[in-house]
């Protein structure tokens, strides 16, 4: 085993002081060693969405990001999104849609909704389908996934 | 296994040319999927993450662009105001994945791996693009063309990297066009076709075209250019330029398809392409 890298890595606005391998991902590090267990393994080979986090403001995939390459950058996780204590309104809408089935892709469908209306505000249905097609649902609920975010964007109170 | 993240090409250059074994991180799309299921583990990992020079798109004087390794498929895909032929790499970027590969992959990344599946490949042969090296020996350029040597080779030696990739001037009233048929959105191309053209009164004055995924590299037949070249486009000028490229494939059979199916669809993939590409140049 290589010698252990120091990092500091900041997220959801605190920076930790960490050492990790150079192979270590981003995914296994939050899950690991910060206990931020809301990004979820699915497949560990970017297919899937389960991890995904925000980097700098866009969505990227946990489990295909180094840690040792995140150091530096603001990476902001599942359990960043609440504000004050309260869900955000995309973790709103897809609770009040009945979004969540299982749950398992939830954490990531909800970061990448969000970097999607960061983006942008008003997406077409079109735009939300392709803003979530990384992220699959194996409970299939699509359906109501797509209509949570657009309840959740600046034009679509519902 | 040792982590760098080298602020300049030539620090780069050293690292990768003192030992055969360590590899370049642009994205990690590829290259961490990789060493998550073990395939690979480099002893040393040299990040590009740092380098400014190889970010960035920038247009020459000549009427050129000079894209940076490091830019990611996000940036291509949204980059305003490519000219003519050249707004195919941003049809190319869209085509890409889905956003999370796109906020992360590069383009010295994609074709830095060599897979005839990725979407690069295809257009920037199509666009005479040339890849920019730089190693221990310099710098070089090679025609994408011949960069793309087989199924996962490329032109790359011991010790260099790619720094960007350059395209020529698009050719006066030239329009490209991408067609990608895939599985489902986001997958690998099952096949792809990139095609630039130019039109004068209604006949094809220029064209270039290749193919995605038919082949250990990406297709190219001077012959079926020499077929369209002239023509109106018609539906027997595309059948018998298919015909010439399909005789250049060498599909796989793999999930995404049969080499058989494969074959199916250059033919209308091509008139696809070619049609998209010259409606661009409106009518003439
Ligand atoms: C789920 C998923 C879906 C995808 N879908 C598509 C798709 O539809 N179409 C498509 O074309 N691609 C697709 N990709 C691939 C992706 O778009 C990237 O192009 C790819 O991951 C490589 O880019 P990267 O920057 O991530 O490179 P990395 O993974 O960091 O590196 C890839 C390889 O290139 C080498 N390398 C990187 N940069 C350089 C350089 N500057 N010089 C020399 N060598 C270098 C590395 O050492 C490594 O061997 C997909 C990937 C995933 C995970
Ligand atoms: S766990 Fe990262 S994409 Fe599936
Ligand atoms: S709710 Fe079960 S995987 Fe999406």
């Amino acid at each position: 085993m290589s010698e252990a890298i120091p990092i500091s890595l900041t997220v959801n606005g605190r920076t930790h002081r960490l050492f990790v391998q150079p192979w270590h991902t981003l995914l296994q590090v939050l899950r690991e060693q910060i206990s931020l267990t809301g990004s979820k393994r699915g497949c560990n080979q970017g297919v899937c969405g389960a991890c995904s986090v925000m980097i700098d403001g866009a969505v990227m995939r946990g489990c295909l990001t180094l840690a040792a390459d995140a150091a530096g950058r603001e990476i902001v996780t599942v359990e960043g999104l609440a504000v004050g204590g309260a869900l955000s309104p995309v973790q709103q809408a897809l609770l009040d849609h009945g979004a969540v089935q299982c749950g398992f892709c939830m954490p990531g469908m909800a970061v990448a909704a969000t970097a999607l209306l960061a983006d942008n505000p008003s997406p077409s249905d079109a735009e939300i389908r392709d803003g979530l097609s990384g992220n699959l649902c194996r409970c299939s609920g699509y359906v109501k996934v797509v209509e949570a975010v657009r309840s959740a964007s600046a034009g679509g109170a519902s | 296994m040792e982590f760098h993240g080298p602020s300049t090409v030539d620090e780069a250059v050293s690292l990768l040319a003192a030992d055969e074994d360590a590899r370049c991180l642009a994205g990690g799309a590829t290259l961490v999927a990789m060493m998550n299921a073990d395939l690979v583990m480099p002893s040393a990992l040299v990040s590009l993450r740092h380098i400014a020079a190889l970010g960035g798109i920038a247009a020459d004087a000549g009427g050129g662009l000079r894209i940076g390794a490091m830019t990611t498929h996000r940036e291509v895909a949204d980059a305003a105001g490519l000219d003519g032929a050249h707004a195919l790499i941003s049809e190319t970027a869209r085509a890409i994945g889905h956003p999370a590969i796109r906020n992360m992959g590069t383009i010295g990344g994609s074709i830095g791996h060599g897979d005839p599946q990725a979407d690069y490949p295809a257009a920037l042969v199509a666009l005479d693009a040339s890849v920019e090296l730089r190693g221990p020996d310099g710098a070089r350029a090679v025609p994408a063309q011949d960069f793309f040597v087989d199924y996962l080779e490329t032109a790359l030696q011991p010790g260099e990297l790619i720094t960007a990739v350059t395209l020529p001037p698009s050719p006066a009233g030239g329009f490209g066009a991408y067609e990608k048929f895939a599985r489902v959105e986001g997958d690998y191309a099952t096949v792809s076709v990139a095609a630039a053209v130019a039109m004068e009164a209604g006949r094809c004055r220029y064209v270039r075209v290749a193919l995605g995924s038919c082949g250990p590299i990406p297709v190219r037949a001077e012959d079926a250019e020499a077929r369209l070249a002239g023509t109106a486009l018609a539906d027997e000028d595309v059948a018998a330029a298919a015909a010439v490229l399909r005789d250049a494939c060498d599909p796989v059979d793999d999930v995404r398809g049969s080499g058989e199916y494969r074959m199916m669809l250059v033919e209308p993939l091509l008139g696809r392409a070619l049609r998209a590409a010259a409606a661009k140049g409106g009518a003439r």
